[in-house]
């Protein structure tokens, strides 16, 4: 008798297709919390709109893939542009003016956003099912026993790469640093000379772009849907706050946590069907964690 | 208590409005449209429990929604599996919201604003999902009482004196006014004060003695509490739920209507409930697209955020005035024209 | 009586307080310093916003860091800010019947007395039902101190109560605050960076520069004192 089977759950080899499918939503989602964190640590902003964004993109990618003759790869660009592209706009006019306020205000802002969003697809596409093809997604190749397509790979290896890259650039270029030091104190960094309105900006563009790039991945991996896709940033919101919205790395292994977690709930039957409640569960585990040591949230690792 | 001019005016206004909503309205009123001022009524309930934590303690709960579910949930589940009377019925569904509110928050609440209103949001999720599987209670057997069978085909219990759809509309109106002033209670009473220290500054709060904590828990609670009622309310009104009534979406345009309608005013929780039910209904009857809705309520979160925080409740009084005053300015000068003359 | 032994306030590489030890005896008790000296770093450990690295604070034989920050008000710390911070979307009566609430236990008749009492021990002239809000700077300043005096106090802290007073004003607050020790039974601590006041209301005078104690003792004597003067104009010369 094995181990899974005495606890009443599947054997082993139910599990591992599970754990490729939760290791790359979990790429998706750590690299939205990635993005959402450097941006709240450098603006004060969380974005709440970060599903909506990348989903509409989605939309406009399908758009252009399914009603247009122009090839499939400007509809892609276009998504991650749209990301771009409207987040920035949204932290240009209404960045300035929430400015002064607190971390929980801004954060609601977004949600404005979210909801013009929502609208705005809800109006042009309504609620038909669609799927986002990608080329990656129809090849790919086995790994003990289990078949991993192209995409995932590309789930998994942006999650890392992403972080990475954020951790270096945070580390050893001037935006990088000055980002940092406007997480650390706002007030004292734009009195150093630091373009603190260039540096919130390229971190409002990279983070859009991040958006639209998780949006055209989740849409092929999970489904073309505006709702579902726009309330999968509670599955990143949850690595966030495991994070303490403050640790890049720490974002990473808990966004592949929260992504497995998730997946590997699927095949236990039992209780399959509420495994979507797992970025609450673990979130509020993490706050249970850090409340418990009164920690304060600190500037930006 | 005597009560000075203006609030005896006002205390006139509410009481000849609510006269008129109970007694003449209902008779004037379709099927239909007595169906949408039930809404309009259950919702701003709702809205009042949302604006109270946002206007009077300076909290954000992004899963009042989801609680207004859950004790539509609760109800319904009563109202087969008992014969309680539906006051008890509603105070259970009350009781078991404001529990669960009251959880969520403890983690929460010592950490800041930011983290209760995302827990609170990821709660939401998580009772969708929950509630997404077990479906809403239909008359079927077993704990979740719902089933799919031709069983579950009755619709939730009502009380004995409001069967009638304006029989309920009035019974809901009573229960809504009773929550109203549970709140205008709370709000004149210490826990109004305590809260309104929190809002102003949590150190002089602290300075006063204040356990902020506590106070701040017991507003969830309370706001967890008129919302579980409202769910109730829900269940008999429409007789029978179903989780689309409760989309996720729907707790941040709760949010958004609520900042809308006014988080510092009382009347900004009826704003807000026409301004969830009525709208929609307006819209479909003229064939227009829900989805206008939709936008229309994020651009109003930014424009309340940006530019007046107060809400149109005060922000319409105080721009009518402006107009009374404009309007009224042409008489003034003639009449001081006459005085000056000889 | 309060003592402070030995308290240590750490900001990152900053220390607010220095081993600040210092003894308040009774009565009006003046605490001074040039800006940064540390002042409002102490009251804010006496109100338990800031935790110190290390020290005792023992009022009137009770240590008061031991307590959470909330419980201090009802044992009877009861503390001014800087900036006046009543409650402006409540009514006067509100405003210092709310700081009774927590403080005290007993029924509502008592309430309202005490707070009567308060607002008249002020010289405060306006109607109880008034909004904070709409009054001016002065009535809002003394309806914080008739916070700071309601219900039993034991230990009143003021932190420049005066500032953006007239001299007329200041003269009435002073005579208020020397009042309170005789009136209330409480011992006060005024900080202030008005000299004539602190003078007026206060027998002893404490000086902080740089988070330590450098003079203690008669008012007068202190604000004559050789380190005290420099410490003011940062200088070695003698004007």
């Amino acid at each position: 008798m094995t181990v899974p089977a005495l606890l009443g759950l599947p054997s082993w080899e139910f599990f591992k297709p599970f754990i490729v499918t939760g290791l790359a939503l979990g790429g998706v989602y750590a690299v939205s919390g990635v993005g959402m964190v450097v941006l709240y640590q450098t603006t004060g902003v969380l974005n709440l709109a970060f599903g909506a964004v990348g989903a509409m993109g989605a939309f406009i990618a399908w758009e252009l893939n399914n009603n247009t003759s122009l090839p499939d790869w400007i509809g892609y660009l276009a998504c991650i542009g749209f990301g771009g592209v409207v987040t920035l706009l949204y932290g240009v006019a209404f960045g300035p003016p929430l400015a002064g306020r607190d971390a929980l205000t801004k954060a609601v802002a977004t949600l404005g956003l979210a909801l013009i969003l929502l609208g705005a697809m809800s109006w042009i596409w309504t609620d038909k099912a669609r799927s986002l093809d990608l080329p990656t997604t129809n090849s790919g190749f086995e790994v003990g026993g289990v078949m991993v397509n192209w995409t995932q790979v590309i789930a998994v290896g942006f999650g890392v790469v992403m972080t990475v890259v954020t951790i270096v650039f945070l580390r050893h270029t001037r935006t990088g640093t000055a980002m940092r030091a406007l997480a650390d104190d706002r007030e004292i960094t734009a009195t150093l000379g630091v373009p603190v309105r260039r540096v919130e900006a390229s971190a409002w563009l990279v983070s859009g772009l991040v958006s639209g790039a998780a949006g055209l991945l989740l849409a092929n991996l999970v489904g073309l849907d505006a709702a579902t896709l726009t309330f999968l940033v509670i599955s990143a919101l949850a690595a966030t706050l495991i994070a303490r919205l403050s640790s890049v790395a720490l974002t990473l292994a808990a966004g592949f946590i929260v992504g497995l977690v998730n997946a590997m709930v699927t095949p236990i039957l039992s209780i399959s069907q509420y495994r979507d409640m797992t970025p609450f569960v673990l979130a509020t585990i993490a706050l249970l964690w850090v409340s418990r040591k009164d920690i304060r949230v600190t500037g930006l690792r | 208590m005597s009560l000075d001019r203006p609030a005896r005016i006002h205390a006139g206004v509410i009481v000849a409005l609510l006269a008129f909503l109970v007694l003449a309205l209902p008779s004037m009123l379709s099927a239909y449209w007595v169906d949408v001022t039930t809404s309009v009524v259950i919702y701003a309930v709702v809205a009042l429990g949302l604006g109270l934590l946002m206007g009077r303690v300076g909290l954000v709960s992004l899963g009042q929604i989801a609680i207004l579910g859950l004790g539509a949930w609760v109800a319904a589940r009563l109202t087969y599996a008992t014969s309680l009377p539906y006051p008890i019925v509603l105070l259970l569904a009350g009781a078991m919201s404001a529990v669960l509110g009251t959880l969520v928050g403890l983690p929460a609440l010592r950490l800041s604003g930011l983290f209760l209103a995302l827990i609170t949001l990821m709660l939401a999720g998580a009772i969708t999902v929950v509630l997404t599987t077990t479906q809403f209670p239909n008359g079927g057997p077993g704990f979740l009482g719902h089933t799919d069978s031709s069983l579950g085909s009755n619709a939730i219990r009502r009380p004995a004196v409001a069967s009638s759809d304006t029989g309920y509309f009035r019974y809901t109106t009573l229960v809504a006014v009773l929550m109203f002033g549970v709140v205008v209670l709370h709000l004149r009473s210490k826990a109004g004060r305590a809260w309104a220290a929190i809002r102003q500054s949590e150190a002089s709060a602290l300075a006063a003695g204040v356990n902020i904590t506590r106070y701040k828990l017991w507003a969830l609670a309370l706001a967890s509490f008129i919302t579980g009622i409202a769910g109730g309310l829900l269940a008999g009104s429409v007789g029978k739920l179903y989780i689309v009534q409760f989309p996720i979406s729907g707790n941040i345009l709760l949010l958004a209507a609520v900042l809308m309608g006014g988080i510092y005013t009382l009347w900004g929780a009826v704003a807000a409930g026409l301004l969830i039910k009525l709208l929609p209904a307006l819209l479909d009857n003229w064939g227009l697209p829900p989805d206008l809705l939709t936008i229309l309520f994020g651009v109003g979160i930014l424009q309340v955020l940006i530019t007046a925080p107060e809400g149109i409740a005060v922000q319409l009084p105080r721009d009518l005035g402006r107009l009374a005053g404009l309007l009224s300015r042409p008489f003034q000068r003639n009449q001081a024209a006459r005085e000056e003359a000889p | 009586m309060i003592e402070v032994s030995d308290l240590t306030v750490r900001f990152g590489g900053v220390k607010p307080l220095d081993a600040m030890s210092v003894t308040f005896d009774t009565g009006t008790c003046g605490l001074i310093g040039p800006n940064g000296a540390g002042k409002t770093t102490f009251f804010n450990v006496m109100s338990g916003f800031v935790k110190p690295a290390a020290g005792r604070v023992h009022a009137f034989g009770d240590d008061l860091l031991r307590m959470p920050h909330f419980r201090r008000a009802r044992w009877g710390l009861r503390r001014t800010f800087q900036t006046e911070q009543a409650i402006e979307g409540l009514s006067v009566l509100d405003n210092v019947a709310m700081i009774w609430e927590h403080a005290k236990h007993e029924g509502r008749g008592k309430r309202d007395e005490d707070v009567r009492g308060a607002l008249s021990f002020v010289g405060l002239e306006v109607d109880p039902a008034a909004k904070v809000g709409t009054l001016g700077a002065r009535e809002r300043r003394l309806v914080e101190v008739a916070r700071a005096v309601v219900g039993r106090p034991r230990v009143v802290l003021l932190d420049e109560p005066a500032a953006g007073l007239s001299d007329e004003e200041t003269d009435h607050l002073g005579a208020v605050i020397r009042a309170i020790p005789e009136h209330m039974d409480a011992l006060v601590v005024l900080v202030d960076h008005d000299m004539t006041l602190v003078s007026a209301c206060c027998e002893n005078t404490a000086v902080l520069d740089f988070g330590k104690l450098i003079a203690a003792g008669p008012t007068a004597a202190v604000l004559r004192d050789e380190r005290v003067v420099k410490a003011y104009l940062g200088t070695e010369e003698v004007l």
